[in-house]
């Protein structure tokens, strides 16, 4: 039998990512906590790895409101003037 | 790109999915990094220094299978046994047997809401899924509902979807909150949503089938499965249905819809993001501060989420209980703020790290308080909820919330 759709469409608009560096040389990176326990500490280790493994120039952390809340739209522009690469976290 | 744990991966991949970016890269952790030493969390970073490298300076591999796109009509089994295990292959069901949405099934549910079938009525997230009149329809014939529910499912998934409830986080989260859809004015009587004996359990068909549409819309349209994308860990018993309606009859005051502006005589839905009902068991009090008493001391509890995210923890009393509570005049205001008063958690229930992390996210309560002082379950005695439902009987039901979340009510239109 036909059934209809019980998902129908999803309306995410495709997107294009942005280039990747060729390497870290000189980069800075920034990190975005989502303030789940130990995030932070996880976060920042790999920052540290990265700076001294790619030679990263600098390492920054900014914060969001709360796990289940966005970052706010000036600290998403903050980090895309400040940083070429940024690693973010999900979830727990 | 994204760090995250391998436990979280599927929502991951979907949260960046519906961002329009599938081939952002995601890297993982083995589970968990919270609730370990900050010692052991850092010595997971080494391991996956080369692949974040790698990450970020080339090109990600092709996008890994989304979930599917949905589009017009789908070939199903004709045997109706052999259609359930084909609905359970695909992640479309909550483990109950459904009714196939056909196209005459469909057209008759829609029939039940003056709505033109391709009306986006929300974008319900993780999945940016679009929930077309006909797409919400589609799953409340797959629930078992009658077309004139259709009206109240339509309401509840447009509350649902209001920013102020925090959808994303209510379909993602660990823990275990529910949609409950809340009932107000003359529908509720109409269409015979149980405001009564048994309100929370089984035996209504439009407590039932409305409660499950909205949850299976939420999960099949908004794309959030359990396991994948629906991270609960335990999840409750809620997920299934949780619709009810509010006792006005027996209610010595106003009704939750009159409460928020809403005139009387008009029909209106409320969603929460709520866990289980706790029952609060009271068979001795014959006062409003006796009932106070009880309410208040099983509201003051460490393991919610209320005390340090906020949010409107709910109480729905009993008609006995409400009716002792507004005995000596009591209002509804002057029940919710002697509650508010009484049900304080001292910081010294909780354990030190979990007072640095509430700090962290309410510094204002947490962050250098002493041992005794009294978390109270809700920002403001505004906040606490209060409605009756219920029958015969001298208990109520505590329901704490997700906390990041606020209720949010809708008229109904038929």
């Amino acid at each position: 039998m036909r059934i209809v759709d019980p998902i129908g469409t999803s309306a995410a608009a495709a997107k294009t990512l942005a280039l990747r560096p060729r390497s870290l040389e000189g980069v800075t990176i920034a990190l975005l906590d989502n303030s789940k326990p130990n995030a932070g500490v996880l976060l920042e280790r790999v920052g540290a790895l990265l700076a001294a493994r790619g030679g990263a120039r600098a390492v920054r952390t900014w914060g969001k409101p709360g796990s289940s809340i966005a970052a706010t739209p000036a600290v998403i522009e903050e980090i895309a003037a400040a940083a070429r690469v940024a690693l973010t976290a999900s979830a727990d | 790109m994204v760090l995250g744990t391998d436990e979280f991966i599927p929502l991951a991949r979907a949260q960046v999915a519906a961002r329009g970016l599938p081939a952002l890269p995601v890297v993982t952790v083995p589970h968990p990094i919270g609730g370990i030493p900050a010692a052991a969390a850092a010595a997971k970073a080494e391991p996956i220094v080369e692949s974040v490298l790698r990450a970020l300076t080339s090109d990600p591999a092709a996008a890994s299978e989304a979930m599917s796109s949905g589009a017009g009509d789908v070939e199903a089994p004709d045997d109706l046994d052999r259609f359930q295990a084909w609905v359970m292959e695909r992640g479309w069901g909550d483990g109950l047997p459904v009714i196939p949405p056909t196209r005459e099934r469909v057209a008759a549910m829609l029939a039940g809401a003056r709505r033109r079938p391709e009306e986006i009525v929300a974008l319900l997230v993780p999945r940016l899924g679009r929930a077309t009149a006909e797409a919400i329809a589609a799953n409340a014939v797959m629930a078992g509902a009658l077309p004139e529910h259709l009206p109240v499912v339509l309401a509840a998934v447009e509350a649902v979807a209001d920013a102020s409830f925090n959808l994303q986080a209510v379909q993602t989260t660990t823990h275990p909150c529910s949609p409950l859809v809340i009932v107000n004015g003359p529908i509720a009587k109409r269409l015979g949503v149980n405001a009564g004996g048994n309100v929370f359990g089984q035996g209504a068909r439009a407590n039932a089938a409305i409660g499950r549409a909205l949850r299976l819309t939420l999960q099949n349209v908004g794309g959030a499965r359990p396991g994948k994308e629906d991270r609960a860990t335990q999840g409750q018993p809620g997920k299934y249905a949780y619709c009810i309606a509010e006792n006005e009859a027996a209610s010595p005051w106003e009704p939750l819809s009159v409460e928020r502006g809403f005139p009387s005589g008009e029909s209106t839905v409320t969603v929460c993001g709520s866990e289980g009902p706790h029952n609060i068991n009271d068979h001795g009090s014959t006062t409003p501060e006796g009932i106070v008493t009880t309410v208040a001391g099983t509201a003051a509890i460490a393991g919610s989420n209320n005390i340090y995210l906020g949010g409107e923890p709910l109480i729905v009393l009993g008609p006995e209980h409400a009716a002792t509570a507004a005995s000596s005049g009591w209002s509804k205001g002057d029940f919710k703020r002697a509650v508010w008063e009484r049900a304080r958690v001292p910081l010294g229930r909780l354990t030190p790290e979990n007072i640095e992390r509430f700090a962290t996210i309410y510094p204002e309560g947490f962050k250098g308080k002493p041992s005794e002082t009294p978390a109270p379950i809700a920002r403001d005695w505004r906040d606490v909820m209060v409605i009756v439902a219920g029958g015969a009987g001298k208990h109520s039901a505590f329901v704490p919330t997700f906390g990041a979340t606020r209720s949010v009510t809708r008229r109904i239109t038929e």
